[in-house]
């Protein structure tokens, strides 16, 4: 096991470095320089100026050089379109409020999301069931800007019952937490249906029941165990995605997420901060697949986890 | 029913933390009620507050509030006093040596007076290319006094034409006369700063609120990355007394539903339109429109890799210019109150120094005309022996672009016969990129001002000048811009027609086709004064002048 992960985790450091190679040099490619957002009054000798102070006027090769060796001890530079800004900073402050809502939309949306789907499993060809389906299908096919739109008119504007957007307290995360976590919740409910309903049939569910164990011992521990399977294997990606926050329900409801904040540095060519978000992105995709397989053996010891050939 | 219980206790969780969160969410309005605060919103968070890197409207809005230089900007655009005294002002007869009388009474926040060396230490700063201040270089170069030198690396920055007479009196040198330098020296970077708090906070400064040390109507309290910022009365300021607001609480909001639902709840005293929400609001007490100094045209590039032989006749571009309808371009575009202009220095922006007329009285050389515009053509079809041509219209990738490439493409292939237009719509950074390199045809493009004064439109047509990527190039025009820039610059009359008539020659020339000067649509609360109208350039608005009643 712990040869596992140490093999693992030298197979992520030159994933890493392939990815950030592959950015850095595909980055430099981006048309316009990050001086052109003043509407065309810079001159080229003004431009010249500018590019010899950010070290940009040196061949992109010693760029990058000079970049990873930052990278390796730490510092990310500083960004273009807040001047003087660490990168660090930018992200560090920005990534939080995309987590926090990021976690709460994926914790409340999955939880609801695996009740949804056992509940319709079990009680299969019910209303329990149809009411079930019927809400994942508008949760997967409604995209989550809609219903933020919604949630924003009805509950902020009409009933005032919620703030319409900002980032103050608790009770301003409730509207974009129900927007984000709709998607999560109709997607394991899918999933978790249609899985526990293959596991409900199968010999060793039967098995058990003729040895009278109990139903709710049955349903939590044989039934659901199996079931949560492929529901973690799709939670994996998405848990990333919605915790570094997503563009539009972050616009919708002010909140100052990172989502936001990668398309912008695109746009500007911001080139210190399109490396840093990327390389944030990056490292949490490759640490949550790994935390996933560790995960499916610690759910199911069938699935084994050795290092190496044997 | 087990499972029924599961979910009541989800549900009962949930609603558990949404109560919990409102009952600790409504303590915060209670102490407001007397004070005047002012809530607002802006489009994005402040790129910068150092003075001598801001480049966009929010930077400069922001800087201007907390911070004060030689003279400021009252609504309207008019100039009046800041540290330095207006009415005490020196000038040289030969127009290059300003004198300014600074206000004993100025100081920074911590309580040290405004001296005129603090002037001379933000001039310098602004000036030194180690700092990469980019309109420090646009707007210094050429006019304060070694300023071009010291950019080029050829002079230190301590050799800027500035100068501390005294603790309160400040000498500035140019290099020549500047016949708008009142509203020219409001800009930024002529700002001062206090050495010693700039040298002790290095690359923190102005990073925080605690990095600033401002000397102006408000000071910065509070700044949230991207979620807002506050500033509050400074108390210390010499004209305090005239400073109507206690503060002003500013959140970043990027969706603009978002910004109206805000103010249509009350969490906001202003709001921006845009798109859709213009017409739907324009019969609110609320609505106002107003005028800015930014005009918007379409490039026709002489120089243009492929066509410049058809680009260079001037029947041609005429023909172009004439045959679209600037009404619709708004209202199909905008649908605001834009309006369709003929002329390409703006309305309501500069006036004649004696009488105090409009400098645009109007034109209608390039005024929408499809006959006119067809008879243009057939002439420029005649002379350049051409049945059917293809150009191309080059323009950003956002929405409201792409619908203007769309409709030039119908109004102008419509009203010209045997004319297709290939729309090239581009990401804002390619369309500079070529524009600069001249691959194009025909884009439409815009000019703000960065001081009142009509040379900022009228310097952009001259042979091989900076910002001239249309090629255009006439000797006369030259020459009348020159005598601007040069002997006329101490006879503000003669220097005023000569400017009409280098706009009228421009025109005559179809340099460009004007399209509108742009208008901009908001709701505000019947009870703040002093939002009621734009500066003509620079900061938008001046919150020193704002009052909620």
């Amino acid at each position: 096991m712990v040869k596992y992960i140490f093999q693992r985790i030298i197979y992520m450091v030159i994933t890493l470095f392939i990815i950030a190679t592959a950015t850095f040099f595909l980055m430099k490619l981006l048309p316009g320089s990050p001086f052109n957002d003043l509407g065309g009054k810079m001159t080229e000798a003004q431009e010249q100026l500018l590019m010899e102070k950010y070290g940009l006027d040196e061949p992109v090769p010693v760029q990058y050089a000079k970049y990873m060796a930052g990278m390796v001890q730490g510092d990310l530079g500083v960004s273009f379109q807040y001047d003087n800004r660490n990168v660090t900073d930018i992200i560090l402050t920005r990534l939080g409020p995309s987590a926090h809502l990021g976690a709460q939309a994926l914790i409340i949306g999955s939880i609801l999301g695996i009740i949804l789907g056992m509940t319709a499993a079990i009680r299969h060809n019910t209303w329990w069931d149809y009411t079930s389906n019927v809400l994942a299908v508008i949760g997967i096919s409604i995209p989550s800007f809609v219903f933020a739109g919604l949630l924003q008119y009805y509950f902020a504007v009409q009933w005032r019952l919620f703030p319409v957007s900002f980032w103050e307290g608790p009770i301003y995360t409730v509207l974009p937490t129900i927007a984000l976590m709709i998607f999560p919740m109709a997607i394991c409910a899918r999933f978790m249906r249609s899985e526990m309903l293959e596991v409900l049939g199968s010999d060793y569910i039967e098995l058990a029941r003729a040895k009278g164990v109990s139903n709710n011992t049955i349903m939590f521990k044989h039934a659901l165990r199996n079931a949560v399977i492929p529901v973690i294997t799709v939670l994996g990606p998405m848990t990333v995605s919605l915790m570094t926050g997503t563009l539009v329900i972050e616009q919708i409801f002010a909140v100052p997420g990172i989502g936001e904040q990668f398309v912008r540095s695109i746009n500007t060519n911001d080139y210190p901060v399109i490396m840093g978000t990327s390389m944030l992105f990056s490292v949490m995709f490759i640490v949550i697949i790994l935390i996933v397989d560790l995960l499916y053996g610690l759910i199911d010891p069938r699935i084994r986890i050795t290092g190496g050939k044997d | 029913m087990r499972h029924n219980k599961w979910l009541l206790l989800v549900v009962a969780i949930f609603l558990g933390l949404v109560l919990a969160a409102c009952s600790s969410g409504s303590d915060s309005t209670e102490a407001e009620d007397e004070e005047k605060i002012l809530n607002i919103a802006e489009r994005s968070d402040i790129p910068t507050m150092d003075p001598i890197m801001t480049e966009d409207n929010v930077s400069t809005q922001w800087i201007d509030t907390v911070y004060e230089g030689l003279y400021r900007q009252a609504p309207g655009g008019e100039i009046v006093s800041g540290i330095a005294k207006m009415e005490e002002t020196e000038v040289s007869e030969d127009g290059l040596t300003y004198t300014f009388h600074l206000r004993e009474d100025a100081e920074w926040e911590n309580g040290d007076p405004v001296t005129a060396q603090d002037f001379v230490y933000g001039w310098q700063r602004a000036n030194n290319p180690d700092n990469g201040s980019f309109y420090g270089n646009y707007l210094m170069s050429g006019k304060i006094k070694h300023s071009e030198e010291i950019f080029a690396g050829e002079m230190e920055p301590e050799e800027l034409g500035v100068s501390a007479q005294d603790d309160h009196t400040f000498v500035v040198e140019l290099e020549t006369p500047i016949a708008y330098f009142d509203s020219y020296v409001t800009n930024a970077n002529f700002l001062p700063a206090h050495q010693e708090f700039v040298e002790e906070q290095g690359d923190d400064f102005s990073l925080s609120p605690d990095n600033i040390m401002s000397n102006g109507p408000f000071t910065m309290t509070e700044w949230n990355t991207e979620e807002g910022w506050t500033v509050e009365k400074n108390e210390s300021y010499w004209d305090a007394e005239n400073v109507a607001l206690d503060g002003i609480s500013v959140k970043v909001i990027k969706d603009a539903d978002t910004r109206l639902s805000n103010y249509d709840v009350g969490e906001l005293d202003r709001v921006l339109l845009s798109g859709s929400q213009v017409s739907d609001n324009q019969t609110s007490p609320d609505y106002h429109s107003l005028t800015e100094s930014s005009i918007f045209w379409l490039k026709m590039n002489q120089e243009s890799v492929e066509n410049s032989e058809y680009m260079q006749n001037e029947n041609f571009r005429k023909a172009l210019a004439k045959a679209f309808d600037k009404q619709s371009y708004v209202d199909v575009n905008y649908g605001n109150d834009s309006v369709p202009v003929d002329f390409f220095v703006p309305a309501n922006f500069a006036e004649h120094p004696e009488t105090g007329e409009d400098f645009q009285t109007g034109s209608d050389v390039l005024s929408y005309d499809v006959e006119a515009a067809q008879e243009y053509w057939a002439t420029a079809k005649e002379e350049l022996d051409f049945d059917e041509i293809t150009l191309t219209f080059l323009s950003k990738d956002d929405d409201v672009a792409k619908n203007i490439s769309e409709f030039m493409k119908t109004e102008l292939e419509t009203n010209l016969e045997g004319l297709t237009i290939e729309a090239n719509n581009v990401p804002w950074s390619r369309q500079l990129e070529l524009m600069r390199d001249k691959e194009y045809d025909l884009a439409v493009s815009g000019w703000g001002p960065d001081y009142i004064d009509p040379i900022s439109f009228v310097d952009l047509w001259i042979t091989d000048g900076e910002n001239n990527d249309v090629g255009y190039s006439s000797e006369e025009y030259d020459e009348i811009v020159e005598s601007v820039k040069g002997e006329l610059a101490n006879d503000p009359v003669a220097r005023f027609e000569a400017m009409r008539e280098a706009e009228e020659i421009a025109l005559e020339d179809a340099v460009i086709s004007p399209i509108m000067q742009r208008k901009t649509s908001v709701l505000f609360k019947g009870n703040v004064k002093g939002l009621d109208q734009f500066n003509p350039y620079g900061n938008n608005y001046s919150y020193k002048y704002v009052d909620i009643e």
